[in-house]
């Protein structure tokens, strides 16, 4: 398998490692958007509002500790021709914008502004 | 090596074999691809999310507390359906690649559409019956 240094190598003129993994940093970006804008909230619903910023950090901070190794299976999956698509990386981040939409609609319609 | 040959599925758990629904592993690009488009719908619910949260937020000294409260939950909605259904849409086209048939139509689009108009809708009422 060829590598340079640490990070192996693949001949993919279209780039689909890179651009895959620059599409999960932008994700992450977006997370921690998301999660400064549910800092707002923290002085009117307190410990609440902190639980979505933290879950939206912590999804956005899981992100980027395993985006090492997405971006090395993906360049395995250039090479060798096939790779096992990551369910479990797509599930996780899908299920928790939704855990993230359901509290935000809870907070708008159920808890006061204080 | 340590990973088995992924064309044989013998590298997967059975979980994940049941969910893809066999078939065999399609051109890798094709699998990146599918999940950058995943990722690009799940920006799309982040930032419709973050707008939902910044209208309840920000907007207390413009518009009225049920107009905040509309536009926010069915921006919440929004980003809660099209967050969802980026996960399914990803998965019916993996399964569709992996059996080489045509690939499944986005649905989540339209529904994109429309709830854009409708919060569009929305504001254009509010805006028309305060000018009034």
């Amino acid at each position: 398998m060829p590598t340079q240094g640490n990070t192996p190598t693949h001949g993919d003129a279209g780039l689909q490692p890179e651009r895959t993994d620059l599409a999960w940093g932008r994700t992450t970006l977006s997370l921690v958007v998301a999660a400064a804008i549910f800092l707002r909230w923290m002085p009117h619903h307190g410990w609440f509002a902190g639980t979505l910023v933290a879950a939206a950090v912590l999804t956005a901070l899981a992100i980027n500790l395993s985006r090492r190794r997405r971006l090395h299976s993906a360049i395995r999956g250039i090479q060798q021709n096939a790779m096992v698509p990551d369910i479990a990386s797509t599930a996780a981040v899908a299920a928790s914008v939704v855990v993230l939409a359901v509290l935000g609609i809870y907070t708008v319609l159920f808890l006061p502004l204080t | 090596m340590a990973d088995a040959d992924p064309r044989s599925g013998g590298g997967r758990s059975g979980l994940s074999a049941r969910i893809l629904l066999g078939g065999t592993e399609p051109d890798p690009r094709f699998t990146l691809a599918n999940e950058r488009t995943f990722l690009a719908w799940i920006r799309t619910s982040l930032a419709l999310l973050a707008g939902g949260v910044a209208v309840e937020a920000f907007m207390a000294d413009l518009f009225g507390p049920e107009l905040r409260r509309t536009i926010a939950v069915l921006l919440l909605m929004l980003a809660l359906v099209i967050g969802g259904g980026s996960f399914f849409r990803w998965l019916n086209v993996e399964r569709a690649m992996r059996h080489k048939t045509p690939l499944p139509l986005p649905w989540i689009a339209p529904i994109l559409a429309a709830g854009g108009a409708l919060v569009a809708a929305v504001m254009v009422v509010f805006v028309l019956v305060r000018a009034a």
